[in-house]
C-alpha cells in the first residue's frame, strides 16, 4: 500500500522527545485537574445532597453554567476575559490557566456525580449512623461518603478521563501540551499524516490504559451489591 | 446600548451563529444515522462484527474531539485513498460526526439490548424475521429510549462546534474573538473582551440549558 | 600588427554604435542612451484569456485571506473584509473581470492557509505568506508583493532590551511562523507560546502570559502605536518577502499572478493600496510613509533568499 510505503516513520522517531515533553505537560495538568475535580465534587456534591442552604444554590448555579457552556469558551474566558475584568483584572500564568480551567470544568460534572452518589445511599444507613450518636458531619464522613463515593465511582471515572482529554484544548491558548506539540510540528513540517497518526495513537494508548487501570481499581472497590 | 455592540452582534449572529447551527445540525444528523445503524448491527451475535464496531466506538470516543478534527481536516486528505480535500465546515462536520456517531452507537446498543427478550420471542413466534422484528417491534421501542440521549447529544455537539474555530471556521466563538481583536486594534484601543466573552457564554447557555432540561424531562416521561 | 589593432578598434566602435541603436526605445534611438528622459516599456496588463480555465469559467476569484491580522487582512466594523492583502485580491478581481465584486474571500489562519489552498477550496492565498524553503516544498510562490521584517514587542517596563535578553524568557509567536523555527534554532533557552492569531499573542504579552511577541513589523508597529503600554525594541531581523501562495504545478495561475504583480508594481499601485489601507485604518501619515519601502515600487524589487535557510542564521 502506497500509504504505508510513503509514511515517514523516521520523522516520528526523530520527534519522540518532543512528544514526550508534551505528554508530560498533559499528564501534569490532568493530574492536578483530576485531583481538584475530586475535591470540588465531594465538597459541593455533599452540599447539594444535604441541601445546605446557600452553598447548595451557589453550587447548582456553578454546575449548570459550566455544564451548559463549551469548555473551550471557558478556557478562553479564564485566559482572555479575566485579565480584562472591569475593576479587578485577574492575570494568570499559562500553567495556572491550564489546570484551573480543566479543574473548574471537571469539578462541575463531578459535583453532579457525587450528589447522585450521596443521594443514592439508602436512608437507613444514615439513620443508623445518627442513631449511633454520630453528628451529621461524622455520619457523612463515615457512612455517606464511603458508600456514596463508591456508587459515584463509575461516573466520576468518566469525568476524570474527560478532564484528561480536555487538556488537548489548551493548545488554543498556546499551552505546550501534547496536542500543541503535534499541531506546531505539523505547521512547520506539513507531515500531517505522520504527526496526527502519532498523536492519535498516543492519546488512545494513554486513555485506554488509564481507563483499564481505573476500571480495575473500581472493580476492587465496588460494593458487594454493585458487583 | 454603546454603538460598538450593533455591528458585533450582527456579525456574531449572522455569520457565527449561522455556522454553529449549520455544523451542529449536519453533525447530529450524520451521527444519528450512522450511530443507529452501527449500534443495531452490534447486537447481532457475530463476534468479528461486534469487535469491529466496538473498535470504532472506542477510537472515536477515546480520542479528544480536537484530535479527531485535526486528523480529518489536516491528515485525512493526504491519504492516497482519499484524494479529495474538503473545506473547513465539512471537516468539522465529519470530525464531530465521528465522535457523535460513536456516542449514538453506544447508546443504541444499550437501548436495543434493554428491550426484554420476551419482545424478541413474541415477534419471532408471530413469524417476523430478524429485519422485520427489528423494524416493527424492537427499534421503535429502542428509539423512544434513545430520545433523551439524542437530545443531550445535540446540546453537546452544539457546544463542541467551538472546536471548529481552531481550524478556522467563523462560528460563534471565532466571530466573537475577531470582533474583540478588531475593537482592540482600532484607533483608541477599546477592550470589550469581558463583555463579549460573557455574551458568548450566555448564548451557549441559552441554547444548551433548555435542551438538557428537555432531555431530563424526556427521560422521566419515557422510562 | 597595426592593421589588427585598427580592425579591433573599428569593430569595437561598431559594436558600441550598434548596441546603442539596438536598445533605442520607440521614440528616438539616442534618447535611450540618454537615460532618464526615456519612456520605459510598461509590463503588460494581465488578460482574462490567460486566466486558468477554472477561474475564467467561474467568472470570479476565490482567494484565501487573513481575517485576524490587521492591517493586512481583517474584518471591519461593517462586516466587510479589508486590509492590504484584501485590497490586492480585489485588484486581481478587477484586472481579471473588470470589477472588485467578482471575488469570494475565504478566511484562513496561519496554520490553515496552506491546507485550504491544497484542498482546492481557494484558487490562491494572499495571506501574509512569508517565503520559506520548507513551504516551497509543498506550494509555489508568486514574485514578492510585500517585504516584512521581524521585531520584538514588549511591555514598557520589560527587562528585555534586545535579542540578547531573550535568554530564558517566554516568546509568543504565531504557529508555523518562521520566528518559531528561528527561536528554536537560535534561542534554545527561551520557551515558546505558539498561538494561532497575532491578536492572541499580543494579548498574551499584555496579560503577562508571555514576555515578548516576536512578529512582523507591520503588525507590531501598528500595535505599539495604538497601545501606549507596549513598545518595540530596536532589533530588526529576518527580513523576508511575502508571496502569493499558488498550488504546485499550476504554471498558468502563477504566470497570471506574476503578470498582475508586475503590472501593479510598475504603476506604483502597491503604494496607493498601502496609503488607502493606512488611511482607513486610521494610521498617521508618518507611519504610512515609513512602510513605503516595504512594498514593491517601480524602482524597488525584492527577492526571496533562495538557497538560504534564514531561520538557521543566528545573530
Amino acid at each position: 500500500m502506497t500509504l504505508l510505503a510513503s509514511f515517514d516513520w523516521h520523522f516520528i522517531w526523530e520527534h519522540i522527545p518532543d512528544f514526550w515533553d508534551g505528554l508530560k505537560a498533559t499528564l501534569k495538568v490532568a493530574a492536578i485537574g483530576i485531583a481538584g475535580s475530586l475535591a470540588i465534587g465531594v465538597v459541593l456534591g455533599a452540599a447539594r445532597a444535604h441541601r445546605i442552604p446557600v452553598a447548595s444554590w451557589l453550587a447548582a448555579i456553578y454546575v449548570e453554567v459550566i455544564r451548559n457552556t463549551p469548555i473551550l469558551v471557558q478556557i478562553f474566558f479564564v485566559a482572555g476575559a479575566l485579565p480584562h475584568l472591569p475593576g479587578h483584572p485577574i492575570r494568570l500564568e499559562p500553567f495556572t490557566i491550564a489546570w484551573l480551567s480543566v479543574m473548574i470544568w471537571g469539578g462541575a460534572y463531578n459535583t453532579e456525580n457525587f450528589r447522585a452518589g450521596f443521594e443514592a445511599v439508602p436512608y437507613r444507613y444514615r439513620e443508623a449512623g445518627l442513631a449511633l450518636g454520630f453528628s451529621r458531619f461524622k455520619t457523612f464522613l463515615n457512612v455517606t461518603l464511603p458508600i456514596g463515593g463508591r456508587i459515584a465511582l463509575p461516573s466520576s471515572i468518566n469525568t476524570y478521563i474527560s478532564v484528561l482529554k480536555n487538556t488537548s484544548l489548551l493548545t488554543a491558548i498556546g499551552f505546550a501540551e501534547l496536542t500543541n506539540t503535534a499541531y506546531s510540528l505539523e505547521s512547520v513540517s506539513f507531515k500531517a499524516t505522520e504527526v496526527y497518526f502519532a498523536l492519535g495513537v498516543t492519546y488512545l494508548l494513554v486513555v485506554w490504559t488509564l481507563s483499564a487501570l481505573i476500571r480495575f481499581i473500581e472493580g476492587r472497590l465496588a460494593l458487594p451489591e454493585q458487583a | 446600548m454603546p454603538d460598538w455592540v450593533d455591528p458585533v452582534a450582527h456579525y456574531m449572529v449572522h455569520e457565527g451563529l449561522k455556522n454553529t447551527v449549520k455544523i451542529a445540525v449536519f453533525a447530529v444528523l450524520g451521527s444519528t444515522l450512522v450511530g443507529i445503524v452501527l449500534g443495531t448491527l452490534m447486537t447481532i451475535r457475530f463476534v468479528p462484527l461486534q469487535a469491529l464496531i466496538r473498535l470504532y466506538i472506542e477510537i472515536w470516543r477515546g480520542l479528544p474531539i480536537i484530535v479527531t478534527v485535526f486528523l480529518v481536516y489536516y491528515a485525512l486528505p493526504t491519504a492516497p485513498v482519499i484524494h479529495h480535500r474538503f473545506g473547513v465546515i465539512t471537516g468539522a462536520v465529519i470530525g464531530l460526526g465521528l465522535w457523535g456517531s460513536a456516542q449514538v452507537a453506544e447508546a443504541t446498543r444499550g437501548a436495543v439490548q434493554s428491550i426484554p427478550r420476551e419482545q424478541h420471542e413474541a415477534a419471532s413466534a408471530l413469524g417476523f424475521g430478524w429485519i422485520g422484528r427489528h423494524r416493527s417491534v424492537i427499534l421503535p421501542q429502542a428509539l423512544r429510549r434513545l430520545l433523551p440521549p439524542l437530545v443531550s447529544l445535540l446540546a453537546n455537539v452544539i457546544q463542541n462546534t467551538t472546536i471548529a474555530s481552531l481550524i478556522g471556521v467563523p462560528e460563534l466563538l471565532a466571530t466573537g474573538q475577531r470582533s474583540i481583536e478588531r475593537l482592540q486594534f482600532e484607533p483608541g484601543a477599546h477592550s470589550h473582551n469581558f463583555a463579549i466573552y460573557l455574551a458568548i457564554m450566555a448564548a451557549f447557555f441559552c441554547i444548551s440549558f433548555p435542551l438538557t432540561r428537555l432531555a431530563i424531562f424526556l427521560e422521566r416521561r419515557l422510562v | 600588427m597595426r592593421r589588427i589593432t585598427i580592425t579591433l578598434v573599428a569593430l569595437f566602435l561598431a559594436a558600441v554604435v550598434f548596441s546603442t541603436l539596438g536598445s533605442a526605445a520607440p521614440g528616438g534611438k539616442l534618447a535611450a542612451a540618454a537615460g532618464p528622459t526615456a519612456k520605459p516599456k510598461l509590463p503588460p496588463k494581465p488578460k482574462r484569456s490567460k486566466l486558468p480555465a477554472a477561474v475564467r469559467q467561474r467568472g470570479k476569484w476565490v482567494i484565501g485571506v487573513k481575517c485576524d491580522y490587521p492591517p493586512f487582512g481583517y474584518v471591519a466594523a461593517n462586516g466587510r473584509n479589508d486590509g492590504y492583502d484584501v485590497a490586492v485580491a480585489r485588484r486581481f478581481a478587477q484586472l481579471a473581470f473588470g470589477s472588485t465584486g467578482k471575488l469570494e474571500l475565504v478566511c484562513v489562519t496561519t496554520p490553515s492557509r496552506i491546507p485550504t489552498l491544497q484542498s482546492g477550496r481557494v484558487d490562491i492565498i494572499i495571506s501574509t505568506l512569508t517565503w520559506t524553503k520548507a513551504r516551497t516544498e509543498v506550494i509555489a510562490y508568486s514574485i514578492p508583493y510585500y517585504n516584512a521584517g521581524g521585531r520584538l514587542l514588549v511591555p514598557n517596563n520589560s527587562q528585555i532590551r534586545s535579542l540578547r535578553d531573550l535568554g530564558s524568557k517566554k516568546v509568543a509567536t504565531t504557529r508555523g511562523a518562521l520566528y518559531a523555527t528561528w527561536v528554536r534554532n537560535c534561542f534554545k533557552n527561551s520557551s515558546l507560546l505558539e498561538v494561532d492569531s497575532p491578536a492572541l499573542a499580543t494579548s498574551a504579552v499584555k496579560d503577562g502570559r508571555a514576555d515578548t511577541f516576536m512578529f512582523d513589523d507591520a503588525f507590531l508597529i501598528g500595535v505599539a502605536t495604538q497601545d501606549p503600554t507596549l513598545k518595540l525594541t530596536n532589533d530588526k531581523f529576518l527580513t523576508v518577502p511575502w508571496g502569493v501562495g499558488i498550488r504546485r504545478g499550476e504554471g498558468q495561475m502563477a504566470a497570471w499572478v506574476n503578470t498582475a504583480i508586475r503590472y501593479m508594481r510598475a504603476r506604483d499601485e502597491f503604494a496607493t493600496i498601502l496609503k488607502g489601507v493606512g488611511r482607513r485604518f486610521g494610521s498617521s501619515q508618518a507611519l504610512i510613509n515609513g512602510f513605503l519601502d516595504s512594498v514593491p515600487r517601480p524602482k524597488t524589487r525584492f527577492t526571496y533568499p533562495f538557497g538560504k535557510d534564514v531561520t538557521a542564521i543566528c545573530p
